[in-house]
């Protein structure tokens, strides 16, 4: 009985498909980020990435964490909706080294939402300067407490 | 003179290249893994992605227009300067139907100077013409359907499994497709990298637990973020769900975006 033999041409072609398949099978892990299809059609480590990017703003609880008088007082006011960095700046800062002082408010930081504008809604406490007495807002009303006087 | 290579040295060099390309991956995970354990990325560990599914509400009858968001998003971000924003407000000014007229209500002008981060100048219609006016925060809409995803053409622009649309900064190669792309003009090409840039729901802060900045600078609590996997029960994103109907910004599109909003005008789109 003959020995049955693969026709040349068609060793050449099953060679050169397998040259071709493993070819693009190197280049594909070479290619391909390691960490890609993780968690979808794309680099599940740019998530990592994209969340080592520092914070700049502290949150209202590590101010809580010192500040503890304030935030009480804070916290039965008008104001309790405040969070301590929108008057106070970003102070991460100062939370994770107390050398660093935070800047003082400027008064007239207290225009920046109560001054009078059509656009703002009507439940919003909101003045007309030129027709408000006083020159500095603090005179009169306590930031952390804005109904009382000092 | 030519160098004789024996058959059993050429196979024993063949055979050591493949070894060489299959190990390759093994060993460079390996390496991660090493580097991942002796050097911080600085990533906070132990957040899960399938873990969270997050929302942002807006109740636009409290936004108060004071800007605060929109200037803390550019400092927490280090957005760049300039007319570049992740978070922006809009004032809508509705001027009251010409005298005579049978409409309901007049022309509808938009504004925001400056993203509105530095607040707004006196309003450009006198008070007695207006009918209503008011503001509406804007950012990324979070679509479950995100066309800035379908039309990236490297992959750099993904929904995360949490629900955030995030930018592969290393892949993308700024050809901008996805600007044009979202219907919220939510997006912009940074002048710095030329790569495209948004709202990342500050994803630096929600993996370490905090809120993102606009929401934790909001004055008026106009903003309302929670993780729909991990509610609690006096969550305020519940609360915000039983008081208020919601919508979303041109449901039409089919995008399904997940920044819900209540109190919203017909105008605003």
């Amino acid at each position: 009985m003959r020995r049955f033999r693969l026709p040349p041409q068609i060793l050449r072609l099953v060679l050169l498909t397998l040259g071709i398949v493993g070819t693009y099978l190197v280049a594909r892990t070479l290619l391909v980020p390691q960490s890609f299809g993780e968690y979808g059609w794309y680099r599940g480590a740019a998530l990592e990435e994209i969340a080592s990017h520092t914070p700049v703003f502290a949150g209202k609880k590590a101010c809580a964490e010192c500040h503890t008088d304030v935030a009480q007082k804070l916290a039965h006011s008008e104001h309790q909706t405040l969070s301590c960095e929108a008057c106070h700046g970003a102070n991460r800062e100062h939370a994770l080294n107390h050398d660093v002082v935070p800047a003082k408010v400027p008064n007239s930081f207290c225009l920046r939402c109560h001054e009078a504008n059509p656009s703002r809604p009507k439940w919003l406490k909101q003045i007309v300067v030129k027709e408000h007495y006083g020159e500095k807002c603090s005179d009169c009303h306590l930031p952390h407490q804005p109904s009382q006087s000092p | 003179m030519k160098t004789q290579v024996s058959r059993r040295s050429a196979l024993v060099r063949l055979g050591a290249a493949i070894a060489g390309v299959l190990t390759l991956p093994v060993a460079r995970r390996a390496k991660a893994a090493v580097q991942n354990f002796f050097v911080s990325s600085g990533a906070p560990k132990g957040y899960d992605p399938t873990e969270h599914k997050w929302l942002m509400c807006v109740d636009a009858t409290k936004c108060i227009g004071c800007g605060l968001c929109a200037e803390a998003c550019k400092k927490e971000n280090g957005v760049p300067e300039g007319p570049y924003f992740r978070t922006w407000i809009e004032r809508y000014i509705i001027t009251k139907p010409k005298p005579g007229s049978v409409e309901t209500r007049g022309e509808t002008l938009v504004d925001s100077p400056d993203g509105g981060m530095h607040g707004f100048p006196e309003c450009p219609v006198p008070t007695d013409q207006i009918e209503q006016s008011f503001f509406v925060p804007k950012l990324c809409n979070l679509c479950e359907h995100p066309p800035c995803v379908q039309v990236c053409p490297v992959g750099a622009t993904f929904k995360a499994p949490d629900g955030t649309v995030l930018i592969d900064k290393n892949y993308c190669i700024g050809c901008a497709f996805c600007l044009q792309a979202c219907p919220y003009g939510a997006r912009f090409l940074s002048p710095v990298t030329h790569t495209a840039e948004k709202c990342t729901l500050c994803y630096h802060r929600i993996t370490r637990g905090l809120k993102p900045a606009c929401v934790e600078i909001c004055p008026a609590e106009a903003r309302i973020f929670g993780d729909l996997k991990n509610l609690a029960a006096d969550d305020p994103l519940q609360k915000f769900y039983e008081n208020n109907r919601t919508e979303v910004l041109k449901p039409y599109l089919g995008t399904a975006p997940r920044v819900l909003y209540a109190g919203l005008d017909e105008e605003v789109r």
